[in-house]
């Protein structure tokens, strides 16, 4: 009833028309826009090379610029990526030979001034800002980090440190995954475009890199310097010319930026991610040049198609199917290379096969009809119209002139897009549409949880390839290897192998059933799992739980396996795969029967330590009780699924006799220094006969 | 009646007198008026280029949202894309009688539905099917995105709505020439809101908390963090519950209007190129026409005092992040300044002290900072602070390592040279945000609304310039305390899945 009136006064409200006192929409006449002002930009050589660019600005008290290096993680060495950002950072936080980075900290932020440095993709940058009355102080500080930069060995190691957490969470958020595989796919992994920075890298990469990196690229002739605010041109070029008088360093001209030779890497791929409830995509190709004569009106075709809210992608994508809150497309083109033609967005789990289907329609309808009068006019007009915003900072202009010099564009350029835009025509868009995209060759990148999936990626016929996204561990530094150490190594083994019971009792081990309680400690808060472990000589490995929410049995013969839940089974993902391997190493018996395997390397690498490396890189350290010869406990990295790898260490106690074989019984795991798990082992049984067609039959 | 303001600030900006000129000139091209319904306007000259900034505030939030029905401010907010009765149409007439029929049918499967484990099930999929048909219907009838396309054509730039606790807020950028497309679109939408497509921009609205919250390990646990930390005052739940929006109806949204998008709730900014006069003018004509309405409920629901730590943890393979947040007073309280400057000597820039400690010298941290109010300041609300533990360094080490300087804090007062780095800091930020038409429009209006006057934006200088490390020491030991404390983390889901060998 309550219900009934509301709605009654809702509609009574909404149908009271009065009579409209106000024009409509196209009633409107709007005064001609007043002439936007460009201001003022003062270009110089000074006699060291660098060119500087001045623009006055005196509605603020305040100065600011940046010097634009011609330098790029595009000339990362392929064993050292993270380089150029590397230096990018170091540069500012390592301070200069007078002054510490943390120094430097505190001298410009007494004056709430700022000086920053960066490196990405094509060029560097250090900027400064400061309030007018500090601005001698600041550029002091700006120039002796531009030019002379320390780089102390802490700063890199802290930046060093972060990259490698940087590394850790690359998988923890889906819309960053997408962008990034989506990159890399299409301009490939091999080469500076698609690489990416991995943690092995980072180990590889010493100050004497650095500086050698800054030393190559930052010199006078290679800068271009623009300073802008509240001061008088022709001063400002006196103190930058004085300031900078005694840098005369001089190095060949850096070389070209490699060119971009990517395949097209048509099809589906997938990176499966179980956190969410969306799936986070992206679709594209390689796109273009901004110099490209089509530039503006593939700039065109991309706004009709999914530039704003009245594209057509928002429109179907978003408005009329309700799949997605955010779905857009761009042309991608850069000054230099050619960039990701690329559409993106989020979409629930169960419409991701309808969404990415509605999208490749769309395409589909963009190269085979014109688009309508009205959606160019809208295109265009929300270009031209709201060009004045090229305009409305004087810094944006000082920026877009610095960036024309930069990449050898004309000084025009900006206007010359303006009147081409005017010019695009509706088959214009039709032609560059059925130029330049390529539904054939169309990339589409997939974050998401598949088992959600409404249909399935494979009715889109294309084909599926997965994404794997284990991040590689440190090849861990295995400790050097010598004659001597290989020697003792053995020594040390072999004491170990009479301890427990002696080389030939090991060897005579061709199956093992262990059945133990695991409790779980710290995150896990105490859960109990009951869990029985078989192994069969060499390789094969199989453990069944029981867990408070049902029965979980994995299997692996070191190259395949499979996993079951109360859900059904699965084939083993090649995470676990990895953990499986690792327990195979790990298993005493068989780890202290190492000298055995022909791909084994057994190192003595410190007082009583052992390190086991097997052919695949898996590494186990084995700490051997100086008192009883047994092993004491062992460490190794533990992969962990979507996260950076942990330091595992079992201490090994309780040791039992189990048909003449000594065993431990009580085992305590810690990660990453925290505890873990403890395992209280019940029963140890070996030779039992088991055939592996038993360990591998499924529940 | 319109009451006009124009006069000098230079006695209030003697804190700031060192900076020169430029702020006294700032506040005699300020213009200020409240029409005859009781919407207030702010007028900012500014003109080095032919452009002006538009940014609308409704003091109303999703703390305004009715219980059951969260996420509802959001909601209405979505509906500035659908239009007017005459932008986004075809034909209102016959439009309007198609939403009419859709409301009717909803109506019947609510009452359904009501009837629990008695509805009639085969009744309810019939009529979700009439639904469905009678959506389409209305849909025949939408232009669809006509509204926000007449303002991209006309070369607004970063047109866009957002809601937060506290307010909705409705801005963009124009060419200064199409001063009156903005008054005459704007205004027709505040005055009679449609509810066109409401049902399918109530699934976007749905798929926005699947981005922000469900799909990301930060919305989750910020959201957890929010809703363990308020037991009782709305602050718990931003976005809303998904359950509640997909039960939103557009009665609910016409009628969160009705209350709360009345003129003298409303506050416009305008900067740029434009003529106090020609505002004025445009304002009377096109806003004058909504009736004044009654001043708007306040949440009456007050936070009850915390009487002990609390701390929750959510679920997650992504790397943890640690949220530690102290309850606070609102924003009109005398120690908001001080926290302002807590936070500013917490985490200003390179030398704050977590970055110092947690992030340089400790190294356990990538990135560790704080926010002196979370997740607005209207009412009493959160001090929060942050980490994000560095990789092989654990949630527990960084959390340690924060209470050690909050304890130094307290212990100890803070050396002034900090003290004063961070104060000019401030100063200077507030000199940097002046140069943008957008920033500027939206200061004026949040400091009128939230302070009765954007004079305070200037005059809050004063305060900060008076903290005292006393001061800081005093509400570090007032606040900082463990009793009132939230802490939330993620932690790795339980292992024994079946994916962990040992």
């Amino acid at each position: 009833m309550k219900s009934g009136l509301l709605l009654a006064l809702l509609l009574a409200a909404s149908s009271l028309v009065p009579a409209q006192d106000v024009p409509a929409v196209d009633e409107l006449r709007f005064p001609p826009l007043k002439q936007v002002e460009i201001p003022k930009i003062e270009t110089y050589t000074l006699p060291n090379g660098m060119r500087l660019y001045l623009m006055e600005n005196r509605e603020l008290p305040l100065i600011g610029g940046f010097a634009l290096v011609r330098t790029g993680n595009l000339f990362d060495p392929p064993d050292k990526i993270g380089l150029a950002s590397l230096t990018g950072d170091v540069l500012r936080t390592g301070g200069t030979t007078q002054k510490t980075g943390d120094e430097i900290d505190e001298q410009l932020e007494n004056l709430a001034a700022s000086v920053e440095s960066g490196i990405g993709e094509t060029s560097g940058t250090v900027s400064f800002n400061s309030l007018r009355q500090d601005v001698d102080e600041v550029l002091s500080v700006f120039k002796d980090l531009l030019t002379a930069p320390a780089f102390r060995q802490d700063k890199l190691d802290l930046a060093k440190t972060q990259y490698r957490s940087l590394i850790a969470r690359r998988n923890d958020d889906a819309g960053s995954i997408a962008a990034r595989e989506f990159s890399e796919i299409i301009y490939g992994r091999d080469n500076p475009y698609g690489w990416r920075m991995e943690y092995e890298h980072l180990e590889r990469i010493s100050r004497e890199d650095l500086v050698a990196f800054h030393r190559r690229y930052f010199f006078p002739a290679n800068i271009l310097l623009a300073v802008q605010g509240d001061f008088s041109a022709a001063e400002m070029r006196a103190k930058i010319e004085k300031l900078f008088a005694d840098w005369q360093v001089r190095q060949p001209p850096v070389p070209p930026f490699p060119e971009v030779r990517a395949r097209p890497a048509p099809g589906v791929y997938l990176a499966e991610k179980q956190d969410v409830n969306q799936t986070f995509f992206r679709i594209g190709h390689l796109g273009g040049l901004l110099r490209d004569p089509d530039f503006p009106a593939l700039e065109v075709m991309a706004d009709i198609l999914g530039g704003g809210f009245s594209s057509r992608l928002f429109a179907k994508v978003r408005t009329q199917l309700g799949y997605a809150y955010s779905v857009g497309a761009a042309w991608g083109a850069n000054y230099n290379h050619p960039g990701l033609f690329r559409i993106s967005g989020s979409t629930r789990s169960e419409a991701t096969t309808e969404t990415i289907r509605a999208i490749l329609e769309e395409i589909e309808r963009l190269r085979s009809s014109e688009v309508s009068d009205e959606e160019l006019k809208t295109a265009q007009d929300t270009v031209l119209n709201s060009f004045v915003f090229n305009f409305d900072q004087p810094a944006k202009t000082l920026n877009r002139v610095v960036l024309y010099d930069y990449y050898g564009y004309p000084k025009d350029f900006i206007f010359k897009y303006q009147s081409a835009v005017a010019a695009v025509t509706k088959k214009d868009i039709l032609r560059v549409a059925q130029k330049y995209l390529r539904p054939q060759e169309l990339t589409i990148v997939a974050v998401g949880k598949p088992s959600d999936f409404g249909t399935p990626l494979a009715e889109l016929k294309l084909p599926v390839h997965k994404i794997d996204l284990t991040i590689p561990e440190p090849k861990r530094q295995a400790a050097r290897a010598d004659a001597l150490s290989l020697a003792r190594g053995k020594q040390l083994l072999e004491r170990a192998q009479q301890a427990v019971g002696g080389a030939d009792k090991l060897g005579a081990v061709k199956d093992l059933w262990i059945s133990s309680e695991i409790v779980l400690l710290g995150a896990g808060g105490g859960m109990r799992i009951e869990q029985t472990s078989r192994w069969l000589a060499p390789s094969t490995i199989r453990q069944d739980q029981q867990l408070p929410f049902g029965r979980m049995s994995s299997y692996s013969d070191g190259q395949t396996g499979w996993l079951a839940t109360p859900q059904g089974v699965q084939p083993m993902p090649a995470p676990v795969l990895r953990q499986a391997r690792s327990a195979l190493l790990r298993l005493l018996p068989s780890l202290l029967a190492s000298d055995r395997f022909p791909d084994r390397q057994v190192n003595l690498v410190g007082e009583g330590l052992l390190e086991i490396q097997d052919g695949s890189g898996e590494s186990v350290r084995l700490k051997i009780d100086a008192a009883t010869g047994l092993p004491a406990a062992l460490s190794y990295a533990a992969t962990q699924a979507g996260g950076p790898p942990a330091t595992a260490e079992e201490t090994l106690e309780d040791w039992r006799e189990v048909e003449g074989l000594k065993m431990p019984f009580k085992i305590t795991i810690r990660r990453d220094g925290a505890p873990y798990a403890e395992v209280t082992v019940r029963e140890i049984r070996l030779n039992t006969g088991v055939t592996s067609e038993e360990l591998s039959r499924k529940p | 009646m319109i009451r006009a303001f124009q006069g000098s600030l230079a006695a209030l900006l003697v804190a700031a007198a060192c900076f020169g000129q430029s702020l006294a000139e700032f506040e005699k091209r300020v213009t200020e008026f409240t029409l005859e319904n009781g919407m207030h306007f702010i007028v900012l000259k500014r003109d080095p280029a032919p452009v002006v900034s538009f940014y609308a505030y409704v003091d109303a939030g999703a703390v305004n949202d009715p219980r059951g029905k969260t996420g509802l401010a959001h909601m209405f907010e979505h509906m500035v894309g659908k239009g007017t009765t005459r932008v986004g149409t075809t034909d209102w007439a016959r439009e309007q009688e198609a939403l009419e029929e859709v409301e009717r049918i909803y109506d019947r499967i609510e009452e359904e539905r009501r009837k629990g484990p008695r509805a009639d099930r085969a009744r309810l999929e019939e009529l979700e099917t009439r639904l469905r048909a009678a959506i389409e219907q209305a849909n025949a009838f939408v232009k669809p995105n006509e509204f926000v396309r007449l303002f991209e054509a006309n070369g607004a730039v970063g047109f866009n709505a957002g809601t937060g606790s506290d307010y909705t807020v409705y801005f963009c950028s124009m060419p200064s020439n199409r001063l009156e497309l903005w008054f005459l679109l704007i205004s027709e939408w505040m005055r009679r809101p449609v509810y066109r497509e409401f049902y399918k921009e109530r699934d976007v609205v749905r798929e926005e908390r699947r981005m922000r919250v469900e799909s990301s390990p930060q919305g989750k646990l910020q959201e957890v963090l929010m809703a363990t930390a308020f037991l009782a005052h709305p602050y718990r739940i931003l976005v809303g519950w998904a359950s509640d929006i997909e039960n939103l109806r557009a009665r609910d949204a016409a009628e969160f209007h009705r209350t709360y998008y009345v003129p003298r709730n409303i506050t416009i900014a305008i900067a740029g190129d434009v003529d106090a006069a020609d505002v004025k003018r445009l304002a009377e004509r096109y806003f004058g026409r909504i009736p004044p309405g009654p001043q708007p409920p306040r949440v009456i629901t007050e936070e009850p005092p915390q009487e002990g730590e609390r701390r929750v943890v959510v679920e997650s393979p992504a790397q943890p992040i640690l949220l530690i947040a102290y309850k606070r007073p609102d924003q009109r309280h005398a120690d908001d300044p001080v926290l302002d400057v807590l936070a500013g000597l917490l985490a200003s820039g390179r030398t704050g002290l977590l970055y110092k400690e947690l992030v340089r010298d400790k190294r356990i941290a990538l990135a560790a900072g704080a926010v002196p109010a979370v997740p607005a300041a209207k009412y009493p609300s959160l001090f929060l602070i942050y980490s994000v533990p560095n990789v092989d360094h654990t949630v527990e080490e960084n959390e340690k390592a924060v209470y050690e300087i909050l304890e130094r804090l307290k212990r100890e007062p803070v050396e002034e040279t900090a003290l004063a780095r961070v104060k000019t800091k401030i100063r200077a930020d507030l000199i940097r945000q002046l140069a943008s038409n957008a920033g500027l429009a939206r200061q004026l209006a949040f400091y009128h609304v939230n302070y009765g006057d954007w004079r305070k934006l200037f005059t809050g200088i004063e305060e900060i310039e008076r903290v005292t490390a006393a001061d800081v020491q005093r509400v570090a030991r007032q606040y900082l305390n463990p009793k009132t404390r939230t802490v939330a983390h993620h932690v790795k889901p339980a292992a024994g899945t079946g994916e962990e060998w040992r």
